[in-house]
């Protein structure tokens, strides 16, 4: 995985929505069934999310996030179901455990907020570039060092795994065993850290000189190469 | 007092924080605008240091006991503003996996990233990165992630970022160290081309058949201070080149072997050059 | 002949299914070998492989006797040593002597005994004046030295370097050269990954050239790299010498050390 992120190529109209955008229906979507916990409120925002999700043709990916958080769902409605204060009208039983109406609707309140949290979030992470979404808020007023700083440990954390894996093959050459008592492995990780560390810090600042190099720090006002259908003014 | 020197360095002497010894000692030289000037030396004479004393980034970025000047266009580097200094002068830092920005995915974004900092306008970066592109012959990957690339292409890839933001002089430290002889002779050709177009280039290498192509002069480095600046054949005839054991172009050393030098009394450090006295020093023989 | 290692028909490919290594029959026995080619042809993939790193696809890679397939890098460690490329990549020790018994410590155990292999190993480099010192602290080229050395303090029968002259200055390649005949003289097996064209015919008396993970050629140095068409087919330079020779119209090689 070179670039950390969920990011899906595609050609379509919602990956052409500027990353903004997307992202501040993200966020209007999760507030709103936060503030209206009613279940038709929810509905309505999850379906939008899976239609827009569909569009994007990103729908299979969005299944496998949701997927992600069906043991979480599970145990909401065992937990609300059974153990909701609110509850009075017992629905059924099984295993000789009581299941309440009050508490399964509540539970189907909480999985649908939180899959519509999950849905109308995907759509961002899924069809934009984690980059051109630090880019679009950097336009609007995000400090490009923190920008830049979100956007190169995305790449660089991947970066340093491939580096770990050479490090471990360097130090499993000398002799190093990778298995075996606690001792043993934390030797291991001690041989590890060491150059995985250090290397990073060595790098960083060779990287600092670079950016220094091209321009960073300039004080001019900085042109976006990409274009963003809403924000073209 | 108006200078017409490109570069000028006087009395410069450098040493980085917690160090006792001084990594740079009363350098002083001036390189004409259009000039192409060599550094060589042992690994640790202070060529990289130099380099960046050129740009300012020491003692910018590294603090450290800094005495002396240096000099571009007659200011003062450090005096100079900091959007003047990037179109000015170009550094190309020796180690290429650690000069990518890592918040650019694909190449052709990565050197776009440049002149994007600059303000400069978008179809101007447009034309500007082709063209960078196209003549480090990158152009076919510019769709690829600079993670992906081999360490030649991050060599060019790293020349094209500061290329493309047109400096009037341009620095490169060790700039084919991880190409073979097809991208070392690559690199030698856009340092012609830019030779051609009046950029004056600073160059630290090894390789030294190749630089001596296409240098006008060499500085020699060793231990921090400058043992001579000079042309590059009566560079390599020095006796500090042997008693520094910093090496030569191997028909140089040949020629040393065979004790022939050419018609102004220096061994020769061109290929063609060193054909041409080998070949009477072979006929002047029972070879 | 006790051959140290022999590689029978060894086909490699990464889980992707295409082979990056062919058929690749060859043995190394106490003759400096080189082995080059073109960025692609699977070098670092083949020694990788001979270190155990890697497992053959199909085919076998004997060590020492022993098939690489049933022990394991560590065991491995005892009779191949490994230099990569990048000394950063290796290094985490805050004293040079450290560094250098980290190997020795694990295949030897005995402390003693490790400490007397590293001394030897830095003074086989020349870096014995620098025991104490912080690796960060030397330069470049130094802490490539060592690398070596902290590979050599384990004693291998056979070593192997990955691209050892880049970004060394002419005054380490030619000590790393002459390193590799010091070992070769002390009945080592020595082989390297290079595209250094003169390197290669300085220092080795034998070459292999890869291509697109095929085998091309095996022979002798001298022989090999006059062939102009092999070199150009594996997309290879000539070494100088041989650049001179041809225009000189003699064969200068006599004038060198090898």
């Amino acid at each position: 995985m070179r670039v950390l992120g969920l990011y899906v190529e595609r050609d379509t109209p919602v990956h052409k929505l500027a990353p903004f955008t997307k992202l501040m229906y993200a966020v209007t979507s999760t507030v709103v069934t936060f503030l209206f916990p009613s279940i038709t409120v929810g509905i309505l925002f999850l379906v939008l999310s899976v239609f827009l999700n569909t569009i994007a043709r990103v729908l299979k990916h969005l299944i496998a996030l949701l997927m992600v958080v069906s043991v979480l769902s599970i145990s909401i409605f065992l937990i609300q179901g059974m153990f909701y204060v609110g509850n009075y009208t017992p629905l059924f039983s099984l295993l000789r455990l009581t299941f309440y109406k009050e508490g399964l609707l509540r539970a189907v309140v909480l999985v649908l907020r939180l899959f519509n949290m999950i849905s109308a979030f995907g759509i961002l992470m899924l069809t934009t570039r984690p980059s051109d979404l630090i880019d679009d808020l950097v336009r609007r007023g995000l400090s490009p060092n923190v920008g830049y700083v979100i956007a190169s440990v995305l790449q660089i954390v991947p970066q340093m795994l491939s580096t770990a894996t050479r490090i471990i093959d360097a130090q499993r050459s000398r002799g190093l065993e990778m298995n075996g008592s606690f001792h043993k492995r934390f030797k291991a990780f001690l041989a590890l850290i060491g150059p995985l560390v250090l290397g990073s810090l060595l790098e960083a600042r060779e990287r600092a000189l670079a950016l220094e190099i091209r321009g960073f720090e300039a004080r001019t006002k900085r042109t976006f190469l990409k274009d963003f259908s809403e924000s073209k003014r | 007092m108006g200078s017409t020197e490109k570069i000028k360095i006087e009395s410069l002497t450098y040493a980085y924080p917690f160090s006792d010894k001084n990594a740079l000692e009363n350098i002083s030289f001036s390189i004409m605008p259009g000039e192409c000037v060599g550094i060589i030396g042992r690994n640790g004479a202070g060529k990289s240091t130099l380099c960046l004393a050129l740009t300012g980034l020491v003692p910018k970025f590294f603090k450290g006991r800094y005495s002396g000047k240096v000099l571009l266009d007659g200011e003062d580097v450090r005096q100079i503003s900091y959007e003047k200094l990037v179109t000015k002068i170009g550094l190309v830092l020796q180690n290429p996996f650690s000069q990518i920005t890592g918040a650019r995915i694909t190449v052709y974004e990565e050197v776009a990233f440049g002149l994007e900092n600059l303000g400069i306008p978008r179809d101007e970066i447009k034309q500007r990165v082709e063209a960078v592109l196209k003549a480090l012959d990158l152009w076919e990957k510019r769709d690829e992630n600079p993670f992906e690339l081999s360490g030649g292409q991050l060599q060019k890839l790293a020349i094209a970022s500061v290329l493309v933001l047109q400096p009037e002089v341009l620095v490169l430290d060790e700039p084919t160290s991880q190409l073979d002889s097809g991208g070392t002779k690559e690199v030698f050709e856009i340092i012609s081309q830019m030779k051609s177009q009046g950029i004056t280039i600073v160059l630290v290498e090894h390789k030294y058949e190749m630089l001596v192509e296409y240098v006008d002069k060499i500085i020699f480095l060793q231990e921090g201070k400058m043992i001579a600046f000079d042309e590059a054949e009566k560079i390599f005839s020095l006796p500090e080149i042997d008693e520094y054991m910093v090496g030569e172009p191997i028909y140089t050393k040949l020629c040393k072997k065979l004790n022939s030098k050419n018609s102004r009394g220096y061994y020769p450090v061109k290929f063609s050059e060193a054909v041409g006295i080998l070949r009477e020093a072979r006929c002047g023989s029972d070879r | 002949m006790d051959l140290i290692v022999k590689v029978e028909n060894l086909w490699f490919s990464y889980k992707s299914g295409k082979f990056v290594l062919k058929n690749i029959n060859v043995s190394f026995d106490g003759v400096s070998t080189a082995i080059v080619g073109q960025n692609g042809a699977a070098k670092t993939t083949f020694v990788k492989i001979l270190k155990g790193l890697l497992k053959p696809t199909m085919g076998d890679v004997w060590i020492n006797g022993v098939n690489t397939k049933e022990t394991t890098v560590a065991q491995l460690a005892k009779v191949v040593g490994l230099v990569f490329q990048d000394p950063s990549e290796q290094i985490f020790k805050s004293k040079v002597i450290d560094e250098v018994m980290f190997g020795p410590l694990n295949i030897f155990r005995d402390k003693q005994y490790s400490y007397q292999m590293a001394i030897e190993a830095l003074k086989l480099v020349g870096l014995d004046g620098k025991v104490n010192e912080h690796p960060y602290d030397l330069t470049l080229s130094e802490r490539k030295l060592l690398c070596i050395a902290s590979v050599l303090a384990m004693d291998p029968k056979v070593v192997i370097f990955d691209e050892p002259t880049i970004a060394q200055d002419r005054y380490h390649i030619k000590k790393i050269g002459e390193l590799v005949l010091e070992l070769e003289k002390n009945g080592k097996t020595v082989i390297a990954i290079t595209h250094d064209m003169d390197f290669v015919f300085d220092y080795f008396k034998r070459t292999l050239v890869l291509h697109r993970g095929n085998l091309l050629v095996d022979g002798k140095t001298d022989e090999i790299l006059q062939r102009e068409d092999v070199l150009k087919a594996a997309g290879l330079d000539t070494p100088y010498i041989f650049k001179i020779s041809s225009s000189v119209g003699t064969v200068i090689s006599k004038l060198f050390p090898i």
